[in-house]
């Protein structure tokens, strides 16, 4: 039989990609969310293939167009924005006119998911939210992301990543133990990881629509997301303690922890199993320490004095070899190990550009920008990347002729009355300086032009 | 539903049937499953990330069978200092949703491989975290599984994926959750800036597994991608998800950053690259979490907390994102004096008020300066929000006796995922697969 890695390179090969079927494809998404928590849910329906239409408001945008590190733009863009919110159809629509309601109404006919995050009760007080939504369309699957939920005395509470973090729980536990030093986890992972999860619930809420025919409604609480990931509570319930921070000691495994090398460089290094120890011990040349009766059992080796001991000798181990030794020896005596990556080393590292872990995608109007891969790869139905963000309203002109099937005299009308709108000068909303939308194809009614 | 609760799904406009449709959401029981038609077989080893993948099918209402060897999966001993109920480690406690337990000794018993390909011939999804190739070698990998089903979704867990010269060179190396989060990109971004002690200032671990739940949730959404696939067409696929890719693929910010700054982003504490204020301070009874990041959640902070002097200095009013870190730092102590004079619960009221004003009238122009007092998880399961919303369950195996979960992490009004029961013993359910699925 063909050696295995030759056989999933041809499977996997990321080059093929692109020719590959899209599993969602014929699936559209009314995407009324603004920030991380909600888009980042639609641009996962987007990547696997659904036809995903942005809406913002004209002049004003998404408030995390300019929300880009440190204020720094690259062509005009908020660079880590091209990630939540490419593959995107952008829609500018001026909500407060009733034309504008009328169009959105009729996109709802033909769709079938529509995302929100306003705080709980707005679409609905806006005439947007799933009471009128679902009448117009009655299969619809509408999720609706908030911070605490849609009911509950807290529904109304505004909120973001950081008090997500801070009411499940999870902010007070990255740190030192007995100290003031902890900190809240970083990227707004507490956005990311609810809204992959508002993105699982859609998809199953397909797959039920699909067998039965039934939309739904949906209720996506980012606390409620973060707590799922935390078994805190069940060792709290079954003990009466509480685990709390333990800097950088991982006390499910041992040793598990983040060390510092001979030359000054980290990494981090864990046993999880009795076997991974053997080949730890083996390693550092102390083939006794798995006899040792403080160390010979998982759960015994686990018992804080224990524990404590055995960190001791990995610090010190760790602190006279070279990061390049730890390393190489993980490798050849299979335990684990890995440097602590920086974005330097996840933009540039080799493996992650040939695995698609990091793409250097070349787009029509930015030309080339790195961007993260899919943290699942599909050998059938790969998640992919077909364009960037967009400026503000961008998509206004082809998604009402080709989706609504409005004429062009009509779209004008639309336009000067002010119903549909774009960007003004501001960076993150407006095109590159060097881009000329007159001469854009898909700015320009989907026809041809200039070329 | 008593009239208390009804109070807490009320909400504003013209009446409507809203607060009937979240009502009945509050109660999962007897509602349809979304993937009551399905199997799963979860042959992870000393894995979370697959036994997170296989809770949530399970969730959804598949029928999920774990499937280890006679001494039990080595995941069933990583547990936080050691501590089990009866030999059953807190984590797997905690994921035992909904799940039946089989023995079988895939590593080492020819005939309990066959016995595995017979399941899987009629499952839907096989979740495993052997060395890449290895199941392959062993002769029950996706190659073969798939040609006698090739409706099957078979999900591969592990540090480098299946695939590359890298995947190769790495493959025996087992993925966990810290070498995960390192080789990933998460501990870099967090830590105390350079000008303050060791060890403070080094790489921090996230305390939670954010390695293994991010991979965990990744395979259950690219299985459930397949899924959908599989009901379109019929065919399956292979999913593979590698540990060192859980948080950078995730989040997006460290390669996209990587590229455009053409340097690794430095650690910064307490502080934000992007919003400010948005964070914690120290007061008078605790921390509290502050999040005023707009321009006029920024002003009306300042005004909650007596500081308006500072309104004009164009430091903090037009140019609050630390890349300068002096002059963040110093705004964030010029905070800190204020916090310091309250109580937790004293600030909270102060931003809330402000914010209820704000919210009516059209001269304070919309700020709305959020201030919670910080809550460890203990502290969180006492929320009287979570009472109502039924976050937290109490179930109860039947060896280990009873004890606390945080539930499903969505609610949904037709086919909402819940946990039915939670079940540890060892190959507790063997004679129910054998008769069910091998006529044995």
């Amino acid at each position: 039989m063909e050696d295995y890695f030759s056989y999933t390179a041809k499977l996997f090969n990321p080059d093929e990609a692109d020719q590959k079927p899209e599993a969602l494809k014929g699936i559209r998404v009314l995407d009324f969310s603004h920030v991380i928590f909600g888009p980042i849910a639609a641009r996962l329906l987007a990547d696997y293939g659904a036809e995903v239409i942005k809406l913002e408001l004209p002049f004003y945008g998404d408030l995390w167009r300019p929300a880009t590190y440190w204020g720094k733009y690259w062509k005009h863009s908020n660079p880590i924005w091209h990630n939540i919110t490419k593959n995107k159809y952008f829609l500018s629509v001026n909500l407060q006119l009733k034309e504008s309601k009328e169009l959105i109404y009729q996109m709802a006919k033909d769709a079938d998911v529509v995302i929100e995050n306003f705080a709980p009760g707005t679409a609905d007080a806006w005439g947007i939210g799933y009471e009128k939504i679902s009448k117009i369309n009655p299969n619809i699957i509408f999720l609706s992301c908030s911070t605490y939920g849609q009911f509950g005395p807290m529904r109304y509470f505004p909120g973001w990543d950081l008090l997500a973090q801070g009411a499940s729980g999870v902010l007070t536990l990255n740190g030192y133990p007995d100290t003031d030093n902890f900190y809240k986890l970083p990227d707004y992972v507490g956005d990311f990881v609810p809204g992959n999860f508002a993105c699982l619930a859609v998809l199953m809420a397909l797959y039920y629509r699909k067998k039965t025919g039934k939309g739904q409604y949906i209720d996506m609480a980012q606390t409620e997301g973060l707590m799922r990931t935390l078994f805190h509570y069940t060792y709290y319930s079954v003990t009466q303690k509480a685990i709390g921070r333990t800097g950088n000691v991982d006390p499910t495994m041992v040793p598990a922890a983040v060390f510092k090398t001979a030359d000054d460089k980290f990494l981090a290094l864990a046993c999880a199993t009795s076997e991974q120890f053997e080949h730890f011990a083996l390693a550092i040349g102390r083939p006794e320490l798995p006899s040792d009766p403080r160390f010979a059992d998982t759960l015994e080796r686990l018992k804080p004095e224990n524990a404590k001991a055995l960190h001791a000798i990995a610090v010190d181990w760790v602190r006279s070899q070279s990061l390049a030794d730890v390393i190489r020896l993980a490798d050849d005596k299979n335990f684990p190990a890995a440097e602590v990556a920086d974005d330097y080393m996840i933009a540039n590292e080799e493996w992650r550009r040939k695995r698609g872990s990091v793409v250097l995608f070349k787009d029509d109007m930015y030309g080339h920008l790195a961007i993260a891969g899919p943290s699942a790869m599909l050998s059938g139905t790969p998640s992919r990347t077909k364009w960037l963000a967009r400026p503000l309203g961008y998509h206004n002109r082809i998604v009402l002729k080709k989706f609504l099937g409005l004429s062009e005299a009509e779209i004008e009308k639309l336009e000067k009355k002010k119903v549909v709108g774009t960007f003004d000068d501001r960076p993150g909303l407006k095109p590159p300086v060097y881009y000329d939308l007159s001469k854009d194809p898909i700015y320009n009614y989907g026809k041809e032009v200039g070329k | 539903m008593s009239p208390r609760e009804e109070v807490y799904t009320r909400h504003g406009g013209k009446g409507g049937d809203r607060g009937k449709i979240l009502a009945e959401m509050m109660n999962a029981e007897g509602k349809p499953e979304v993937l009551d038609d399905i199997l799963v077989l979860d042959v992870s080893s000393a894995n979370f990330a697959g036994i997170v993948a296989a809770s949530f099918f399970a969730e959804f209402g598949a029928e999920v069978v774990k499937i280890e060897p006679p001494e039990g999966d080595p995941a069933r001993r990583i547990t936080p200092f050691g501590v089990t109920v009866q030999g059953v480690g807190i984590p797997f406690m905690f994921e035992g949703r909904n799940k039946r337990y089989m023995t079988l000794d895939v590593k080492n018993r020819e005939e309990d491989r066959k016995t595995f390909a017979r399941l899987a011939s009629r499952a839907a999804v096989v979740i495993e975290s052997f060395a890449p190739g290895e199941m392959d070698g062993w002769g029950i990998g996706y190659r073969r599984l798939a040609a006698e089903n090739p409706g099957l979704i078979y999900i591969a867990l592990s540090a480098y994926g299946q695939y590359t010269d890298k995947a190769r060179e790495s493959a025996k190396m087992p993925d966990t959750d810290i070498t995960s989060q390192a080789g990933s990109g998460l501990p870099a971004q967090m830590g105390a800036p350079p000008n303050e002690p060791e060890p403070y200032t080094w790489p921090l671990r996230g305390g939670m597994w954010a390695g293994w739940y991010i991979s965990g949730l990744s395979a259950a959404l690219g299985g459930t991608v397949a899924l959908l696939h599989r009901q379109n067409t019929g065919r399956g696929q292979m999913v593979d998800v590698a540990g060192m890719d859980a948080y950078s693929s995730m989040v997006g910010m460290p390669a996209t950053i990587g590229f455009t700054w053409e340097k690794a982003r430095p650690r910064i504490g307490v502080l934000d690259f992007i919003l400010y204020p948005y964070g914690h301070w120290k007061c008078k009874d605790g921390f509290v979490a502050i999040a005023a990041p707009r321009d006029h959640d920024f002003r009306a902070l300042l005004k909650v907390l007596g500081l308006w002097e500072q309104e004009d200095d164009w430091r903090y009013s037009s140019d609050r994102i630390p890349d300068i870190l002096e002059q963040a730092i110093h705004l964030h102590k010029i905070i800190e004096e204020k916090t310091l004079l309250y109580t937790g619960d004293e600030l909270v009221k102060m931003a809330l008020n402000y914010s209820k004003k704000s919210a009516r009238s059209k001269w304070r122009g919309g700020g709305v300066p959020i201030v919670m007092k910080l809550m460890t998880p203990e502290e969180a399961m006492q929320n009287k929000q979570w009472h109502i919303r039924k976050a937290f369950q109490e179930v109860e195996d039947e060896k280990l006796g009873k004890y606390t979960i945080s539930s499903n992490f969505v609610k949904m009004s037709e086919s909402p995922p819940r946990v039915k029961w939670v079940a540890s013993e060892i190959g507790g359910d063997n004679e129910y697969i054998r008769k069910k699925y091998l006529n044995d």
